[in-house]
């Protein structure tokens, strides 16, 4: 009697040792859901603001430049409505381009930029530095309407890219007047002021690039520029039915390096920067990371260049009408 | 000198119109009240007043000592903001923010049920007075105290929507693939009206909600596809960041300033329906800052058919809707105390947020929009005196005065009860502050490197100074008292 009465109290023990197990388990699968919906204190949204500066039918290169980043972003899943695209001139509808519409940055032509889903806010003549730096700082005149407008926030990740001619400290907008560094850098600084963004990437693509980030001094902007003082930045391919470079080195292999990654990708820009090959790029990438508080090797690309929302479901519903 | 300056200044600049970087438009520049600006001090003292109904026998003043003594008891940290509480006997309340009534009555066991208005009926089981006025100044503290406590913590600033003097709001009915499944609309307009009209009512003198609806008949698929199961289709937690990103889905907004809030209807396509998000019961979900998304699984339906989603079916996607645009302008479903055993709080089935949750709404908004004011005045004065070549037109000034009298106003508001004067006094200080800020004028030349400087004056000045100072060297020569003792004779005469 003894033994058996044992053996029950046994089995009940048991018994509720495996019920409390599978509670635990059950509560542990739940705080994993919940732990991934509240998270750490990180960005809501991400904006892009790609700038090609350059105008004229021997600058393709530089639309191109833009346009494919343009894809890459969108591709990524930043909407249309978070991305500010500044063109200075018009490749696809020039009366000298061969592939009217079009715009390639490969002589294979594989892939058309300008193709179905293109939405240009600035174009032309309103590329100036006037208003880049109007759009940055959020000064824009009251009529604007509102895909010209950066409406960022404090929580916002903001990945900006230009692309053009330049030299130290300055980049040439339309062929007559210049940015300088210290120009962006004041934006910048205004826009830490209003808490206009929560972390800047800054890429741009001119020869001497990396003295244009050389004078920012506001927190949480991590700089890549595509070549040093006193260096040029190269183009790649030369298309020989457009009669033109249709991309440049440093863009090219960054979109290279970008063919590999999709939206829930784990890479992180410390990959990224790994990946750049001097010799290929045929000039000296940098970086500038003294202004970034987090670690390269543990941001990921997702942060700027994809547009990862943060959710949370929707536990029950509001008894709206229902009279009681 | 000055004037001769200005004229070749404004003659290269008209000049070099394209060439400028940023002109400056006025040159005059007025003084703003610096050292007001920056004396003004982010501290506030916010009253909250407890009229007691009751017939039984308290001591106010006692309750108000002792509710004090705990909240301040209370507050772990240092804050900018002091929530106090004052209480009163019910005389003539105010149906105004911060005025709650408290209906006290025996009861053989202590508890409080907070209605929808103003009101919380208490029910208190002490018979010593002593005690009883120690249980409702606890409940008051509790009160106060929570509300002051969750300012601090922020939590949920998150998912919430900043303050803006309006939001448009937009409705969307996504229909993925009408072709191999129904045509599908719904019955907004009788819905919209009964259920997002009474929130919009309630919450307008807070902010304004621009309410519009749209159906996308061919939304196609989402850019993710959901994972099949044995009995429909389903999606995991981490598909759901990715899936409101479709470039195909129109859901952007026409108006220049005001913050958007999607909400989407989602009719999945018949071959992956029933969708359904694993680990929920609702099918619905919020997207921090941009709005929610609730799936539609309509059983039953044919290919080819129309279908029309009735008020009634459309009152159980609303009550998602509306959790969801609480959650995302910033109310919490806890105010003003957690439901638990003794506390029971009414849900306002009319209206989707009660007196209790507008006021600590607004409460929250005032304090933040008073911050905002008084950084943004202060960044303001740091621009302007960071940059000497910096326009001040006149309208900034009188902004910045209209912000600054409507800051001076608030405390007088809070102290004498008039909280939601307060809220409007800091909205308009905002407004006027950040008008200011982010004026089209405030933009000016920052950069005006040495370079540029010798490069375009000096084409001007070289080539008329040099002779200029060769004839000054020689007038001085000329009339200097060296050449006195050599006096300038001619040469004819000198050889003589």
């Amino acid at each position: 009697m003894k033994l058996a009465s044992l053996a029950s109290c046994a089995a009940n023990f048991v018994f509720v040792l495996t019920l409390l197990a599978v509670a635990s388990g059950a509560s542990s699968n739940e705080e994993k859901v919940t732990q991934f919906f509240e998270g750490s204190e990180t960005h809501t949204n991400n904006w892009a603001v790609l700038v090609c500066t350059s105008r004229f039918w021997f600058n393709y290169r530089h639309m191109a430049n833009a346009l494919s980043m343009y894809r890459t972003v969108k591709r990524m899943g930043i909407p249309d409505s978070h991305i500010i695209l500044m063109l200075a001139d018009d490749m696809a509808c020039n009366p000298r381009n061969a592939f009217p519409a079009a715009v390639y940055d490969h002589p294979r032509k594989t892939i058309d930029l300008y193709g179905d889903n293109v939405e240009v806010d600035y174009r032309g003549y309103e590329v100036t530095v006037e208003n880049f730096i109007r759009l940055l700082t959020g000064r824009v005149a009251a009529d604007t309407p509102r895909n010209k407008r950066l409406l960022t926030d404090d929580k916002s990740n903001v990945f900006i890219y230009m692309t053009g001619h330049g030299g130290e400290d300055f980049l040439k907008f339309q062929d007559s007047e210049e940015i300088n560094s210290y120009d962006i850098a004041d934006a910048f600084k205004q826009m830490w002021e209003k808490q206009r963004y929560r972390e800047i990437l800054f890429m741009i693509d001119t020869c001497q690039a990396n003295t244009m980030y050389s004078k920012f001094d506001s927190p949480n902007i991590l700089s890549i520029g595509s070549s040093k003082k006193g260096q040029n930045s190269l183009s790649h391919f030369h298309d020989y039915d457009l009669g033109v470079s249709v991309i440049d080195r440093f863009t090219y292999y960054n979109l290279e390096f970008f063919e590999s990654v999709d939206s829930s990708s784990k890479q992180t820009m410390a990959d990224l920067i790994a990946a750049y090959n001097t010799s290929l790029i045929q000039s000296d990438p940098g970086v500038r990371t003294d202004l970034f508080a987090r670690d390269l090797a543990k941001t990921y690309l997702m942060d700027f260049f994809g547009a990862v929302q943060n959710v949370k479901l929707t536990t029950e519903a509001f008894p709206i009408g229902k009279s009681k | 000198m000055a004037a001769l300056r200005d004229r070749i200044r404004t003659l290269l600049g008209r000049r070099s119109d394209p060439k400028t970087i940023i002109s400056v438009q006025n040159d005059r520049r007025l003084v703003l009240p610096a050292t007001e600006i920056s004396q003004f001090a982010l501290d506030q003292v916010v009253p909250f007043t407890f009229y007691i109904d009751t017939p039984m026998t308290v001591t106010v003043e006692n309750i108000e000592r002792m509710a004090q003594k705990l909240i301040d008891k209370q507050r772990t940290h240092d804050l900018r903001v002091r929530y106090t509480a004052q209480v009163r006997h019910k005389t003539e309340v105010p149906d105004a923010p911060g005025h709650y009534t408290l209906r006290l009555r025996e009861a053989a066991v202590g508890a409080v049920d907070f209605g929808v208005d103003r009101v919380a009926h208490v029910s208190v089981s002490e018979a010593d007075s002593k005690k009883r006025d120690a249980a409702v100044a606890k409940l008051v503290a509790d009160i106060v105290a929570k509300e002051e406590r969750e300012l601090r913590e922020k939590k949920g600033a998150r998912r919430a929507l900043k303050y803006a003097p309006e939001y448009s709001v937009t409705f969307t009915l996504l229909n993925e693939d009408p072709v191999g499944g129904a045509a599908v609309s719904w019955d907004i307009e009788q819905a919209a009206d009964i259920f997002v009209r009474p929130f919009a009512d309630t919450l307008r003198p807070l902010a304004k909600l621009a309410v519009s609806t749209q159906i996308l008949h061919h939304a196609g698929p989402p850019p993710v596809t959901p994972l099949a199961h044995d009995n429909g289709t389903y999606l995991t937690p981490d598909m759901l960041p990715h899936f409101a990103n479709s470039p195909w889905w129109n859901l952007a907004s026409t108006d220049p300033i005001a913050p958007t809030i999607s909400f989407i209807l989602y009719v999945p396509a018949l071959r992956s329906q029933p969708l359904r998000i694993e680990g929920s019961s609702t099918n619905a979900f919020v997207v921090s800052q941009w709005g929610g998304i609730a799936i539609a699984n309509l059983p039953g339906t044919e290919v080819g058919a129309s279908v029309v989603i009735s008020r009634d079916e459309l009152q159980k996607y609303f009550g998602i809707f509306i959790a969801q645009l609480r959650e995302l302008v910033g109310i919490r479903n806890d105010t003003p105390l957690i439901p638990g055993t003794r506390v029971s709080l009414q849900r306002a089935t009319a209206t989707g947020i009660s007196s209790w949750e507008l006021d600590a709404l607004m409460r929250q908004w005032m304090v933040a929009n008073h911050q905002t004011a008084i950084t943004t005045l202060q960044s303001l004065v740091r621009l302007v005196e960071s940059m000497e070549n910096m326009v001040v037109m006149d309208e900034i000034k009188v902004q910045v005065d209209q912000s600054l009298s409507a800051l001076r106003s608030i405390p007088q508001a809070l102290s004498s009860g008039n909280q939601l004067l307060a809220f409007e006094l800091a909205a308009n200080a905002s407004y006027f502050a950040e008008g200011a800020f982010f004026d089209p004028s405030m933009v000016s030349l920052l950069y005006f490197p040495d370079q540029h400087k010798y490069a375009i004056y000096l084409p001007f000045f070289l080539p008329v100074t040099i002779p200029l100072l060769a004839a000054i060297k020689k007038a001085i020569r000329r009339d200097s008292p060296q050449n006195d003792s050599k006096p300038d004779v001619p040469d004819d005469k000198k050889n003589e």
